[in-house]
């Protein structure tokens, strides 16, 4: 018996051995008045690329030791919701997750800058004036942009060049670029066919969410007050009828003149893959620009142009500006905004976009060096594109409205059924506002 | 004798052409349900060989034109993805969690199931219901307990819990033991055991098809498992599997490496394929005994 015992001991201890030896990793360390900046990013390798700034900067500030925490993307909210609340929060981030900026700001979670800025302004880093703005709250500083990123349009030029039609333009001012001229081009590079091999769409017009689209065409879903009372609106409109006109708009591409894709179709010829443009069958597309990033992995040759002129002569483009926080738990504020400007100097601005695989830069110097950085596609004219759309941008809702990730999910829902071409925008609109109204007075009670 | 030989060679001519047609169907349709089952499988190894630019042609490619083993090379080389680590770490958690919760739970169901005391059936309704708290619910004081204890970062959250036993092995663990019939013990008893051997040399070999199921079932979930390494682990050399395939496909702004992904699916299935594999004698017998009892 005693033998049996022992080969159980024996088993314990083996068991206990394994898993000891394999946890011997852990260590914070703290030498002296060291201290130890946590950088908490998405895990994927246009934002892990920060590591490799780490040794860089820490040889140039030797008190201060960065330490990157990171999460997959769908789970980065649900781990920082858990770290905060274990009081084991990090210092710097951004809502890169589905929360945005007044969703951090209204929880409580960002700490004001302000104070620890003394006198730093965008132009000590070529960021503008306007962008810098973005996130402040009443004169108080919450967040520094780090990377802005635009609407484009991208086309496809094999298939211009199958049908002899010119290339859209680059350039914002040329007023011949319109949404009807847009329209025009869309209808001459339409096959519509059952046949999914041979079905080919002249436009995917995605410009930002569903939410933001109408005000491209002069309407807006959300009351003024929205933008100057920490985002949340106090009227909806989405039964005036500039903005019912407008989603009627929108969705006829689909229905009406047939010009762009159905979500069936979207889904079969992109699968898995998302997009619907990279299966080369979509010939223009308003998308975002991080869209070019995967330029040179495409299929076929690959344009970018101006977003065309719509109704609304003021906004054609949506800025996605990331900008960094400071958690408000963060200990060491100071040192965090060390690590901060040392990524925003022209110079790691630079080394930042190789790095990352092309993320545009806020830094308006290093930004020169980001139009460059597309394989097949001029310079100039990509920097005109994004001149032009910072021109003519308007903030992302997410950054801007309170519980945008509910919003966003309702409206995604509850147009499905337009999209699908089961029911008409305006039998939808009443019911979307009704429910949007409910879920506004629940979450900013 | 003739007559018979004749009606032998009939009868073999009738099989011959005569079409069993309800077979007949019968085949056609288990063909057309596999080949269903199989196609998914075959786009995974498919893709898995594909080069970037390959995945986005429509028709989607049967057949890669170009095998791209490197692919899988990759996984192992590209320092940013660091599978040969995470797969170590999700084995040695995987591991770990079968031999724990196999001990503990068979330990503490040995109890329930052998051993009648004032309240018993109490604690045993309370274990069972800790089956209606969802993890979100344990997930934040769960992991102020182990940051408390210096743990975090490291594999042990993930591993410790399954030496305290979990309530659903508990109850299939249990079922399965109040089987056993009470002569063997008591015979163990007249030869001089102590309860503790009881339960070693008596109960755990007598129960091979449900260790064997709780074994599979505790390999898979700690295999799968997502949410909690997200919580716990922050370095990459920490990492389990699901979390860096999890990763690969994590950036809004980025095409989705499908092709690396599926070559890395495919490596992260064989362990399961392979512990199937070695059970799966004793665990359909489990799964049938104790669906029987």
């Amino acid at each position: 018996m005693s033998k049996k015992a022992g080969k159980l001991a024996i088993g314990f201890t083996l068991v206990f051995g394994l898993v000891a030896t394999a946890c011997s990793s852990e260590g914070s360390s703290k030498e002296g008045d060291q201290v130890t900046i946590t950088h908490y990013t998405i895990d994927s390798p246009d934002r892990t690329f920060v590591e490799k700034l780490i040794p860089d900067f820490e040889s140039k500030h030797p008190n201060i030791k960065i330490k990157v925490t990171k999460a997959p993307y769908e789970q980065f909210d649900s781990k920082l919701q858990s770290s905060i609340a274990a009081k084991n929060s990090p210092d710097v981030t951004s809502h890169w997750g589905y929360g945005g900026f007044m969703e951090y700001y209204n929880k409580g979670m960002l700490m004001d800058m302000t104070p620890y800025l003394n006198g730093l302004t965008g132009a000590d880093y070529n960021i503008p004036e306007d962008v810098m703005n973005i996130y402040k709250v009443d004169g108080k500083t919450y967040g520094i942009p780090l990377n802005s990123y635009v609407t484009v349009m991208l086309y496809n030029k094999d298939l211009f060049d199958k049908v002899n039609l010119p290339y859209p333009p680059t350039d914002y001012e040329d007023k011949s670029w319109t949404f009807d001229k847009m329209v025009e081009n869309a209808k001459k590079l339409t096959v519509d066919s059952k046949n999914l091999s041979e079905a080919q769409y002249g436009v995917d017009f995605g410009f930002g969410e569903r939410d933001q689209r109408p005000q491209y065409f002069g309407a807006d879903v959300y009351s003024e007050d929205t933008w100057t009372n920490g985002g949340k609106p106090s009227e909806i409109n989405l039964t005036k009828p500039n903005v019912i006109e407008a989603y009627k708009k929108i969705y006829g591409l689909i229905w009406d003149q047939k010009i762009s894709p159905t979500p069936a179709f979207s889904k079969s010829v992109s699968g898995q893959f998302g997009d619907p443009f990279l299966s080369g069958k979509i010939a223009m597309s308003v998308v975002g620009s991080w869209s070019l990033a995967a330029s040179s992995d495409f299929n076929f040759k690959v344009g970018v142009a101006a977003v065309p002129q719509g109704p609304n002569e003021k906004v054609r483009s949506v800025l996605y500006v990331d900008p960094l926080f400071i958690l408000k738990d963060s200990k060491h504020p100071k040192e965090a905004l060390e690590w901060i400007k040392y990524l925003l100097t022209t110079e790691v601005q630079e080394k930042s976009i190789e790095l990352s695989g092309g993320n545009p830069p806020v830094n308006q110097k290093a930004a020169e060096k980001y139009y460059s950085n597309f394989e097949g596609i001029d310079p100039e004219q990509i920097k005109q594109v994004f001149e032009g759309a910072y021109k003519y941008g308007f903030e992302s809702y997410n950054h801007l409205i309170s519980n945008y990730s509910q919003i966003n999910d309702l409206f995604i829902n509850e147009l499905a059924v337009v999209e699908n071409g089961d029911k008409k925008v305006e039998e939808v609109l009443p019911n979307i506002e009704e429910k949007l109204k409910k879920l506004l007075e629940r979450v900013n009670k | 004798m003739s007559g018979i030989a004749l009606a032998k060679e009939q009868s073999v001519k009738r099989r011959k052409t005569k079409v069993d047609v309800p077979k007949l169907i019968g085949f056609i349709i288990l063909l057309a349900v596999t080949v269903a089952m199989i196609m998914p499988l075959w786009f995974m190894i498919s893709t898995s060989l594909k080069t970037t630019k390959e995945m986005f042609v429509y028709p989607p490619s049967f057949i890669p034109k170009y095998f791209a083993w490197e692919n899988f090379k990759e996984l192992f080389t590209n320092s940013e993805i660091k599978f040969g680590r995470q797969y170590m770490n999700s084995l040695i958690v995987g591991i770990a969690t079968v031999i724990g919760t196999v001990f503990s739970s068979s330990f503490v169901a040995f109890g329930f199931a052998r051993y009648r005391a004032r309240g018993s059936n109490f604690f045993f309704i309370l274990v069972l219901s800790t089956l209606m708290l969802p993890y979100p619910a344990i997930m934040i004081p769960q992991f102020l307990l182990f940051t408390k204890l210096g743990l975090h970062d490291s594999l042990l959250p993930l591993i410790l819990p399954s030496f305290f036993a979990s309530a659903y092995m508990i109850f299939l663990l249990k079922q399965f033991f109040s089987t056993l019939p009470n002569e063997l013990y008591d015979a163990g008893r007249i030869d001089g055991c102590k309860e503790i051997r009881l339960y070693w040399t008596l109960t755990l070999p007598l129960s091979g098809p449900v260790l064997a199921t709780v074994a599979i079932f505790s390999f898979l979930w700690s295999w799968n498992d997502l949410l909690t390494p997200v919580l716990y682990l922050d370095s990459q050399e920490n990492f389990t599997l699901p979390i860096g395939m999890a990763a690969m496909l994590s950036s809004k702004f980025r095409i989705a490496p499908w092709n690396l992904m599926m070559a890395a699916s495919l490596l992260s299935v064989l362990p399961v394929v392979a512990l199937f594999a070695i059970a799966q004698k004793r665990f359909v017998e489990g799964i049938v005994l104790t669906g029987i009892k």
